[in-house]
């Protein structure tokens, strides 16, 4: 029970941070990361729900993969888990900023500079998000459940 | 059911041992319709004057420790499944009452006979000069000077006058207060030596002639109870054969027929049911030679096959229905005599030599039980704090430090490990599993792993991790247990699995 409440938390969190993504008053990247002239064209061209959209998928992606696809007793310290935290940290943003880009060069808009800082915020969602849906599925892995820190 | 288990003499200690070993690998006696004999325990208790004796110590010691863990493991549940499965105790453990003392002990306590020399035993110096005469006609003079504690060093007339005096003693008397009706008796002897040889026999009379007894409660159960044997016949050489030798190799043959002849007239005639089932057991393709120790310096055999059979004798007999034991009144049936083939005449055998039925009751769980001793040698310490080991019961480093765990690497383990090593070694060479073989899908003889899409499929401590780890998530039962069972719990399920879908199937 205790697990599925885990669960549910993880993907309540998540839809909150999608929704928000969309949000114009409450948007959790605006606020965090406001660059002027950028942010505004970030949500005008609604990138933010996007870019939330891929975060959350390379990090619960990437849990899925740790915990059910490699699920491994060979890969079950948590220095593995962490290894797999790496990846993600560095795919999100990758994907991320690739998007961001090919839709402001449709736009005709030069932002590189604000792109690439941008992606900071990405790097600790998806760290987080990761975290997260850890937490929320790793209850059910057969080899990894115990992993980074035992139940 | 309670099983009595007498063990006569070394050969008794030496097939105990083997049975012991059986009994921690979870072979259990089973029932005609292959289920395992219920509320079974066997209660193991060694005749034998010679108490230095190495192949008694190191089985007295083995009993002590598959005690210690079989409690910790399953408290006093004797329908237990898994490693360490039979339920082994001893006398004291078992009485209900305190009129009788008793040391908590495997082994019978002869002290009359070992604190004495032969001739002193029988009251030689106070016999007159007829008796006298008579007495040195039937011991020869080495006999009557014999210390017993020592044994009987191959002298079968010693033995049955001195043994003689097993009814009055205080262990008879506590086993005939424990013994029921619905209990067992089977007796583990060698025929060809002295204390064997003598021992069997003079039991069985006095349980058979248990009215004639004083002091003795249930004589009624105890005269009809049903009593097996395991007889074993030469199987060993000893080194040197030299004619003033107490025990010589080139008397084994006709001391046997002649205990053979006093057996079919006393014991297991054709109408006679004072036993009512034999087991004979022998080879003709004999032993290394043992080092010839008639007992000073405490004899010491490698473990041999005929050890490892002979200790299925008592389990097929636990598993015996009753009516081929008992005729509708409950009065003991006529003798069965019983022999034993290996399936190929081999010098060197592994597990496709022994017949079907041997192989379908031993050959998974010693392969269980190995694959157990090669996991705890070699992987288990490496994995504490990681999968099953989290789950609760926690399995914490401190278990290592236990006096479980302590009992069952560093003594019993160590005791498997060296058994297995001695009948490897021995004449036939028993080489069920390879000699410091660690490659788990490599150490079974003859066996071979399946094959994968690719190569071979894996079988490591990774493997029966993984495995373990996928039990544990999908059982919530072990809250109740300690974590020495669920560790040894867990082992047995997925070493069960892992039999299953990864090695050939060669039942």
């Amino acid at each position: 029970m205790k697990h599925i409440g885990f669960l549910i938390t993880g993907i309540v969190l998540s839809l909150l941070f999608v929704i928000s993504s969309y949000s114009y008053d409450y948007n959790l990247y605006y606020s965090l990361g406001y660059s002027a002239g950028y942010s505004n064209e970030m949500l005008n061209l609604q990138v933010y729900p996007v870019i939330a959209i891929i975060t959350l998928i390379v990090a619960w992606g990437g849990a899925a993969i740790y915990y059910y696809a490699i699920n491994s007793v060979k890969f079950d310290r948590w220095y593995h888990w962490l290894a797999v935290l790496a990846v993600v940290v560095v795919l999100a943003p990758v994907v991320c900023y690739v998007y961001n880009d090919a839709v402001f060069k449709d736009s005709n808009l030069a932002y590189t500079g604000e792109a690439i800082r941008f992606e900071f915020w990405t790097v600790i969602f998806a760290a987080l998000f990761y975290v997260i849906a850890s937490y929320s599925i790793r209850w059910w892995s057969s080899n990894c459940r115990h992993t980074p820190i035992p139940q | 059911m309670r099983l009595f288990l007498f063990a006569i003499g070394g050969t008794g200690s030496r097939v105990l041992k083997s049975l012991v070993m059986l009994s921690a690998a979870g072979v259990r006696p089973l029932d005609e319709d292959g289920k395992p004999v219920k509320d079974l325990e066997i209660v193991p208790v060694i005749i034998d004057p010679h108490k230095a004796n190495e192949d008694l110590k190191r089985t007295e010691s083995l009993l002590n420790d598959y005690r210690d863990i079989r409690k910790k493991l399953y408290g006093t549940d004797p329908n237990a499944d898994g490693f360490f499965a039979n339920r082994i105790v001893t006398l004291r453990e078992i009485m209900s009452n305190s009129s009788v003392t008793l040391n908590d002990t495997f082994i019978f306590n002869l002290g009359a006979v070992e604190n004495a020399k032969f001739r002193e035993f029988i009251g030689f110096d106070t016999m007159n000069e007829a008796n006298q005469a008579l007495t040195s006609l039937l011991f020869a003079n080495y006999q009557l000077e014999n210390k017993m504690n020592i044994g009987f060093v191959g002298s079968p007339n010693i033995g049955s006058v001195a043994l003689n005096e097993i009814k009055d003693s205080n262990e008879f008397k506590a086993f005939s207060n424990i013994f029921r009706q619905g209990d067992r008796i089977f007796f583990i002897s060698s025929i060809f030596g002295g204390t064997g040889a003598a021992g069997f026999p003079i039991m069985v009379k006095n349980i058979r002639q248990a009215s004639n007894l004083e002091g003795i409660e249930n004589r009624d159960a105890l005269s009809r109870a049903p009593i097996g044997g395991l007889t074993v016949l030469p199987y060993f050489t000893l080194e040197g054969n030299k004619h003033d030798q107490r025990i010589a190799t080139s008397d084994f043959i006709v001391k046997t027929q002649s205990a053979l002849y006093y057996y079919k007239n006393t014991l297991t005639g054709d109408n006679d049911s004072n036993v009512n089932c034999i087991y004979y057991l022998g080879d003709k393709v004999r032993s290394k030679p043992y080092l010839y120790d008639p007992g000073e310096h405490g004899q010491r055999n490698n473990a041999h096959l005929i050890e490892l059979i002979g200790a299925l004798a008592p389990f097929h007999f636990a598993g015996l229905p009753e009516n081929k034991l008992l005729d509708p009144d409950g009065y003991p049936l006529p003798t069965t005599a019983y022999e034993y083939a290996l399936a190929k005449d081999d010098l060197s055998l592994n597990f496709l030599s022994l017949g079907h039925h041997t192989r379908q009751l031993i050959y998974e769980p010693m392969c269980r039980f190995h694959m157990l001793f090669l996991f705890l040698s070699t992987g288990f310490k490496d994995i504490i704090g990681q999968g099953f080991t989290e789950d609760e019961p926690k399995i914490k480093s401190d278990i290592l430090a236990s006096q479980f765990y302590r009992t069952l690497t560093d003594q019993f383990m160590l005791s498997y490990a060296q058994w297995l090593t001695e009948m490897n070694d021995n004449m036939r060479s028993v080489a069920l599993f390879k000699p410091g073989e660690i490659d788990m899908s490599r150490v079974i003889e003859g066996v071979s792993v399946k094959k994968a899409l690719f190569g071979h499929k894996r079988v490591d401590n990774d493997v029966f991790k993984a495995e373990m780890n996928k039990l544990s998530k999908d059982s919530n039962n072990y809250g109740e247990h300690s974590v020495e069972y669920k560790l040894l719990d867990l082992f047995n399920r997925a070493a069960h699995k892992v039999f299953t879908e990864r090695f050939e199937n060669i039942n």
